[in-house]
């Protein structure tokens, strides 16, 4: 009898808990689209240098891990975009005393489609990327000043190419 | 003692129930502020005639007269805004390194020559002008664009983008010289015919 009375009320509390289950689900999902059709206010810069301090050995080949965050809603061409009429990501450098760097590495793009126009096909940035940079150097404290160019574009628009100033920092040991 | 449990929880069920949608409610409505807001940003011409942000220099725009110009064409002529008077125009700020742009300017060549009996002028400008003439004229012979265009300068962006930097974007006169519309930003084709019959309708006979 207990157990009967149990099992009823499961059942006669099931659809409560099935209906609230699916209305919060319908909820996060409604707010999910909402979300995915906003376009973020616009910044003045599209992406941020996340300096970190990194040690790596002296007098031998060693590479820099430079990590860079795209403002959520953007992307901006790879360093190899499928037009030549787009503007590369690409890292320039200066000397930097005590330190020898070979060409940056970059990471592949990803495919990316405007509304519109879903049959041609760029290579772009978003989130997050890492470009290595190859060095050698010698034993100590190391900064390496540089400017990352780019250019952005959300869903819609696009925005003028952008220079980034980088500083490298890093110890050799 | 188990009908009080049971109706305890339904009541919590119902609470939950009632939390659920108002959240839900709550961030719909959150959601629908930031988009009117975007369109006063971006869509300023489909704005509410107050809730339009006077610092957005687009915005400012409408339903004033069409700020006058003088800039060189490829090449090197000078056309002025004047030049145009009397017709419906869509002035469409662009850039080369603007993909959605040049999904939209094929579209615009396309009604420029759909509604010409009509009168309608396109006229291209291009926003980054320092990338020289030859790269600009190359570009646009790859759209198949044979409306104008012409080289922007920093007066003819102060006077119409007021340091708004997104491309494209577009301002729909009327015959009269009034700004009727301002879009940024790449539409539907559809909607952009839209906006260009309404520029041609507008102004009166």
């Amino acid at each position: 009898m207990k157990a009967t009375c149990l099992n009823r009320t499961r059942l006669a509390f099931a659809p409560i808990v099935s209906l609230v289950f699916i209305l919060a689900t319908t909820a996060q999902l409604g707010s999910a689209q909402f979300d995915s059709m906003d376009t973020p206010a616009k910044p003045k810069s599209y992406v941020f240098y996340a300096a970190e301090q990194q040690t790596v050995p002296s007098a031998r080949r060693a590479v820099l891990e430079l990590r860079f965050q795209i403002v959520p809603g953007f992307h901006i061409n790879s360093h190899t975009p499928k037009s030549k009429f787009l503007i590369p990501t690409a890292l320039t450098l200066q000397p930097a005393p005590g330190v020898q760097t070979a060409p940056p590495q970059y990471p592949a793009g990803e495919p990316y489609s405007f509304p519109f126009d879903p049959g041609e096909k760029l290579d772009v940035y978003a989130g997050s990327f890492t470009v290595k940079l190859p060095v050698v150097a010698t034993a100590g404290d190391h900064a390496i000043d540089g400017t990352l160019k780019y250019q952005a574009c959300d869903n819609a628009s696009c925005y003028p190419p952008k220079t980034l100033p980088v500083r490298i920092v890093f110890t050799a040991k | 003692m188990r009908r009080a449990i049971l109706l305890l929880m339904m009541a919590a069920g119902l609470a939950l129930v009632v939390w659920s949608g108002w959240k839900n409610w709550s961030q719909r409505r959150s959601a629908m502020q930031a988009q009117q807001q975007r369109r006063v940003d971006l869509m300023p011409g489909m704005s509410s005639a107050d809730a339009g942000d006077s610092s957005a220099g687009q915005s400012q725009l409408r339903g004033k007269p069409a700020p006058a110009f003088t800039l060189l064409d490829l090449n090197g002529r000078k056309v002025s805004l004047s030049n145009f008077k009397g017709r419906p125009l869509v002035l469409n700020f662009w850039g080369t390194y603007c993909p959605p742009c040049k999904i939209e300017m094929p579209w615009l060549e396309e009604f420029s020559k759909k509604y010409a009996p009509d009168g309608l002028q396109i006229v291209g400008i291009t926003y980054d002008s320092e990338v020289g003439r030859d790269t600009i004229a190359r570009d646009a012979q790859q759209l198949g664009v044979t409306y104008p265009i012409l080289l922007s300068t920093p007066k003819a962006e102060k006077d119409y983008l007021s340091g708004t930097e997104a491309l494209p974007m577009s301002f729909y006169v009327d015959k009269t010289g009034k700004v009727i519309e301002v879009t940024a930003g790449l539409g539907s084709k559809d909607e952009l015919e839209s906006m260009v019959k309404e520029t041609i309708a507008a102004g009166g006979q």
